[in-house]
């Protein structure tokens, strides 16, 4: 193992060049989950939990309509209510310039900084101004609603929840109902009413990119065979199990924000700006997140930013700390980035399975993903063309949440496996055919792993051979729609893949303080996302530094100076776990410089622990600092710590070092090629009399470059593979289409599939070290759920021997593709 | 959550008399899974003012069976009732129904009454904060006319049998058409009554049941099948974790020999309260159950549904689910 203290530059190519040959503690099962007892016993402290003395409860209006403006306000009916501390309006002079920056954003105004897509391939159109952009979002508590449920108009803070609400129901508002529109095909058409008059007022275009490599038409002449399709997508959302709530508590000068938050210190940042603050007058604490799935992944929106400036300012007014809650319906509030997704389909091909050219037509609503990126980053295909348009509707704001990558891994998916139909070819040769990156082949990718450190590992057919053997798919691939089973089910088996996410970007800091006993505390401040990075940041210290993972102990809830980044841009332990490596490395070396050197206090001197030794002579061995060449030479690591820290009268001078590390800019940089892959097989029965789906096996491989902590990789796989069915075959965000109103907005009507929905899961971690994350991992906590709508399908595909061209795949559409089938003759 | 009265009964005298000083006003909480959604998610304009908890009345819960019937308690769990052993060997329709509702957590609390006496899950009428005020709900206000906005609205789950009083939603329990097709009857503090029966007629779609708002289920009685016979029950439905069901259907088949006897057939959430499909009864009995009469079975069963412009689907379905449960009974022996 490398000691050089390996500070990683932000530039793109940079990969982790000192992997450790062996581990104790990384990679190993058995580890007990760090915050295991506090969740599964409900001791754990969530948001939603905090009570602190005489505390208010605020609670906000909803637009009842998808489209309205508030004319007149009467509150005066609320502020005799019992129990009402302090009532906050739309026209409060306080409110002025709170804007959410066109950040209710990124969906309403078409968003510019975010998107790296957009960035990369420079070529995009934006249909508003950057003032129009900047303006887009209205503003915290506005006077008007873009969509039904908006929280608009008026706050109110009261001793209880109840009487908020009781007062919130006395509230008089007459409001200008205008003319809304849901679909993004209908609010394009000629006569449209503008969805958003207040940001566009010609059209309801919101953003047009066009994304074009090679010459699509010249290949689609001379490919053997062009084939075209139609597929559309409803729009999901996060359905967090928490729902949305922060609390405030302004005293004298000084802030408190305990915040639902996923990127809760961004928010910090934002707020103070707004409100004017010095950062050191506000501190921030992040309880555990009762899961975010990206939900509470802008910090510039209303149910986080404005969420913060409403119970600040109901908190300065009252002298009392104030929670704002959203209810549950409240909280089935965003939609995903895809949300509406309809693309049509162009592919050329060869009779050999060698695809030449993909075209794609995607109109979205609000904000959506382009669904070429994938074919851009993991195949081999040259020649490319995406004609892509934002439509604005009045419904709920979209960013990225449950992985914004759906609508791009979905579009492989379909291409891939309709090449495979038309081709009558099995779809895995399919895939290992086009297998590249950025239009080159396999070979250019061999040359550039080679070229920069990695080992020349063939990821995609080293995990497909997995795979297969798992499902047994040579035995049981069929043609589509010609397998009955003896229960009168029609069986289906489908496979997908796409590469790894290993958008590895951000900045991490991680402070390390020794205690005089030997144990050291991680010092970072962090919101809970992500799948035990607790105990993983543990294992990792402990590994680096050379202790029982016993020994370190975090807890990330509170605000000390080191903020280590939360899945930000699809990342996280991948970028962590750099800042966590060199920390614990500088701390390592340190605590041996201690060993080597004679301590002074005042006017005596104290030998070294190690006279006459090196660092480079001793090692640190399960808390014992011990002599290399002769380990009978040691001494515990706390007993350095004592005589370093020349304790007296209970307090000392720390052992202690920080580091930090940046990476990338975006998850996407040029050059930088993903080189991990991911397949998934499912096996499906199709009732055809019902219509009724049941995966009944699931399997996942997933090159995870190493896997740090094996059971949270598995974790991941088990998590994304039911709620990825689900996406597939249940969820969807329904709007009243006369109204506008949600009818999805309790866990009954928006179906969350759990593990009780599927069949047997096998999950298959492959570790190829070709990750750009630290260990060369890269992380999968995204990508299964992302992928495995497209495998579901294409199992359908299958089992019934036509397409269901429309998601999710409901019974009702199982049973209109049957009809087709059988029309056709398939069935 | 909007204030409400709680009264813990401690006889059913009690409950009763409870429920008529508020004439109408009060309801009962058993399980309380579902009449406590209804009230946190405010879905009607007027909430209740108290529920009257019967769980503190004595003698209500658990199952007895003897003297050629089943009787059942109407606080009996449903988790109970599908682990039953003799539910499960003589009345498998029930169990295999109990054992579907919503998830174990709500089995271990929802009661059979509460199944049986449940509210629509309606997603206009369920919509939190009273969104719709719909034609279900009344109490319309002075020049307001009352809608059923799934008549031009997102009508996918809604009813294939047509309106009632302009209203679409339809009945989502999973035990009722289990527990009609055995020919149960409900004993109330006021009257014994066939399960089949308690619907009200098409004139009063605000109510589920007939069972007045001073009346208390007391015990669901099913009298022993014909140990020739078999029954068994489905739910189409997107998860199986939890969900309504998009189609159900239960079937008792008494068999001599290859030939059908004797059958009943219940299909529920096609329209506002369970569907007997008599035709297709009629056309089963004195014949062989085979794959083709249970299908042509399937056909009559939806004899007379008018799908609405996103549920024609339902129709198939139901068709679909009575074949199957009509095989399942035949190879259940």
């Amino acid at each position: 193992m490398s000691d050089e203290l390996n500070i990683m530059e932000s530039e793109p190519l940079v990969r982790d060049r000192y992997v450790p040959k062996e581990f104790k503690l990384v990679g190993k099962r058995g580890v007990q989950r760090r915050d295991g007892k506090e969740k599964a016993g409900g001791k754990a402290l969530y948001t939603r939990d905090v009570a602190l003395p005489g505390m208010l409860y605020c609670r906000l209006l909803a637009s009842p309509h998808a489209h309205a403006r508030i004319v007149k306000l009467d509150t005066s009916k609320a502020e005799k209510a019992p129990g009402v501390r302090a009532i906050l309006r739309y026209d409060d002079p306080e409110l002025e310039g709170k804007a959410l920056e066109g950040l209710e954003t990124k969906f309403n105004a078409g968003h510019i900084a975010s998107d790296g897509q957009a960035f990369l391939h420079g070529k995009f159109e934006l249909a508003v101004t950057q003032e129009q952009w900047m303006q887009g979002g209205g503003r915290v508590l506005d006077g008007f609603a873009w969509w039904e449920g908006e929280q608009c108009g008026v706050a109110i803070a009261a001793d209880t929840i109840r009487q908020a609400e009781d007062a919130l129901a006395l509230v008089e508002v007459e409001w200008e109902i205008l003319p809304h529109v849901l679909d993004p095909i209908e609010s394009l058409k000629p006569g449209a009413p503008p969805a958003i008059e207040e940001i566009n007022k010609k059209n309801n275009i919101i953003r047009k990119v066009k994304i074009e490599e090679g010459d699509v038409e010249k290949a689609f002449k001379e490919s053997d065979q062009v084939i075209e399709f139609s597929i559309k997508r409803e729009p999901y959302t996060a359905a967090e199990p928490e729902p949305m709530s922060n609390v405030v508590l302004w005293r004298g000068d000084n802030v408190e924000i305990w915040a639902h938050q996923q990127q809760a210190y961004d928010g910090k940042m934002l707020f103070c700006a707004k409100m004017g603050i010095p950062l050191n007058y506000v501190k921030l604490h992040i309880p555990h997140q009762g899961s975010q799935f990206g939900h509470g992944g802008n910090p510039m929106m209303h149910h986080t930013h404005g969420l913060h400036v409403i119970s600040a300012i109901l908190s300065k007014r009252t002298g009392r700390p104030v929670k704002t809650l959203y209810d549950r319906r409240d909280t089935f509030y965003g939609l995903s980035q895809d949300a509406e997704a309809n693309t049509k389909f162009k592919v050329g091909f060869n009779k050999d399975g060698t695809i030449t050219a993909v075209k794609l037509d995607t109109i979205v609503a609000k904000m959506g993903q382009y669904g070429i990126d994938h074919f851009m980053d993991n195949t081999r295909i040259p020649n490319l063309l995406l004609n892509y348009l934002e439509a604005q509707c009045n419904i709920p704001p979209a960013w990225w949440m449950r992985c914004e990558q759906n609508h791009n891994a979905f579009c492989l998916s379909a291409v891939f496996d309709h090449v495979a139909d038309a081709l009558e070819m099995d779809p895995v040769e399919v895939a290992l055919k086009n297998d590249g990156v950025e239009g080159r082949d396999m070979a250019y990718l061999a040359a550039f792993k080679k070229d920069h450190g990695f080992q020349v590992r063939d990821s995609l057919a080293e995990i497909v051979e997995k795979g297969k053997t798992a499902v047994d798919w040579d035995a049981k691939w069929h043609a589509p729609g010609k397998k009955v089973l003896p229960n009168g089910r029609l069986h289906g088996i489908g496979f997908t893949w796409d590469h790894e996410w290993d958008d590895i970007r951000g900045v991490s800091c991680v402070g390390l303080m020794v205690n005089v006993d030997g144990t050291v505390d991680i010092l970072a401040q962090k919101s809970d996302v992500g799948c035990d990075y607790m105990t993983t940041h543990c294992r990792i210290v402990a590994e680096e530094i050379g202790l029982p993972i016993e020994h370190v102990n975090w807890r990330h809830f509170e605000e000390c100076g080191f903020q280590m980044m939360t899945p930000d841009g699809s990342c996280n332990l991948c970028v962590d776990a750099y800042a966590s490596i060199a920390a614990a490395r500088k701390v390592r070396r340190k605590i041996l410089e201690y060993a080597v050197t004679p301590t002074t206090l005042i006017d005596i001197e104290y030998p070294a622990e190690f006279p006459g030794y090196k660092v480079e002579d001793l090692e640190i061995v399960d808390g014992i600092v011990r002599v290399k060449a002769d380990p009978s030479v040691q001494c515990p690591l706390s007993e350095v710590v004592k005589r370093a820290t020349v304790e007296q009268a209970g307090t000392r001078a720390p052992v202690f070092d920080w580091a930090w590390h940046r990476q990338g800019r975006y998850g996407v940089q040029e050059g930088r090629h993903r080189l991990c892959r991911q397949c998934y097989f499912a096996e499906v029965e199709v009732d055809p009399d019902t219509g009724e789906v049941e995966v009944t096996k699931f399997v996942s491989v997933n090159d995870v470059g190493l896997a740090v902590s094996p059971e949270s990789c598995e974790g991941q796989q088990y998590g994304g593979a039911y709620m990825g069915v689900g996406r597939c075959l249940g969820e969807e965000v329904v709007f009243d289409p006369k109204t506008g109103v949600k009818l999805t907005g309790d866990y009954i009507d928006y179906k969350v599939f759990t593990i009780r929905d599927i069949g047997k899961t096998v999950n298959i971690l492959h570790e190829s070290g070709m990750g750009w994350g630290a260990y060369g991992l890269v992380g999968i906590g995204e990508d299964i759920a992302t992928v495995a709508p497209g495998v579901v399908g294409n199992a359908l595909h299958n089992a019934i021997g036509e397409w269901v061209d429309e998601h999710p795949v409901t019974p009702a559409r199982v049973l209109a593709a049957i009809d087709k089938a059988r029309e056709k003759g398939i069935l | 959550m909007r204030r409400f009265k709680h009264f813990d009964a401690s006889s059913l005298d009690e409950a009763v008399s409870l429920l008529a000083r508020f004439e109408g006003r009060a309801k009962v909480i058993a399980g309380g899974t579902d009449i406590v959604g209804t009230l946190k998610d405010s879905v009607l304009p007027e909430p209740y003012e108290a529920l009257v908890n019967i769980k503190t009345i004595p003698g209500l819960e658990g199952i007895r069976n003897g003297a050629g019937v089943l009787k059942i308690g109407a606080l009996t769990r449903l988790e109970d009732i599908a682990h039953n052993e003799t539910v499960q060997t003589k009345y498998a329709a029930l169990a295999q129904a109990a054992r579907v509702v919503a998830t174990p957590h709500i089995r271990e609390m929802g009661t059979i009454a509460g199944n049986i006496c449940q509210n629509t899950r309606c997603w206009y009428y369920r919509c939190a904060h009273n969104r719709f005020h719909c034609v279900r709900k009344g109490h319309a206000a002075p020049g307001q006319s009352l809608e059923c906005f799934a008549s031009d609205g997102d009508n996918r789950y809604h009813s294939i049998f047509g309106d009632v009083k302009d209203c679409l939603a339809v009945n989502p329990s999973d035990t009722i058409p289990a527990l009609i097709a055995l020919g149960a009857t409900l004993k109330t503090t006021k009257r014994s009554i066939a399960v089949k029966d308690i619907f009200p007629p098409s004139d009063e779609p605000t109510k589920m049941t007939i069972i007045d708002s001073d009346e208390i289920v007391i015990e669901v009685e099913i009298p022993e099948p014909q140990a020739s016979s078999r029954s068994a029950y489905h739910k189409v439905a997107i998860r199986k974790s939890i969900d309504f069901p998009i189609v159900n259907c239960a079937a008792v088949v008494d068999f001599e020999g290859d030939v059908v006897k004797d059958c009943h057939i219940c299909l529920n959430a096609v329209h506002y309260k369970p569907y007997v499909p008599e035709r297709a009864e009629a056309l089963l009995e004195g014949e062989p159950l085979t794959d083709e009469q249970a299908a042509t079975a399937g056909e009559a069963a939806v004899w007379g549904a008018k799908p609405l412009p996103m549920n024609s689907y339902k129709i198939t379905m139901a068709k679909g689910l009575v074949k199957k449960i009509l095989i399942a009974c035949r190879e259940a022996g």
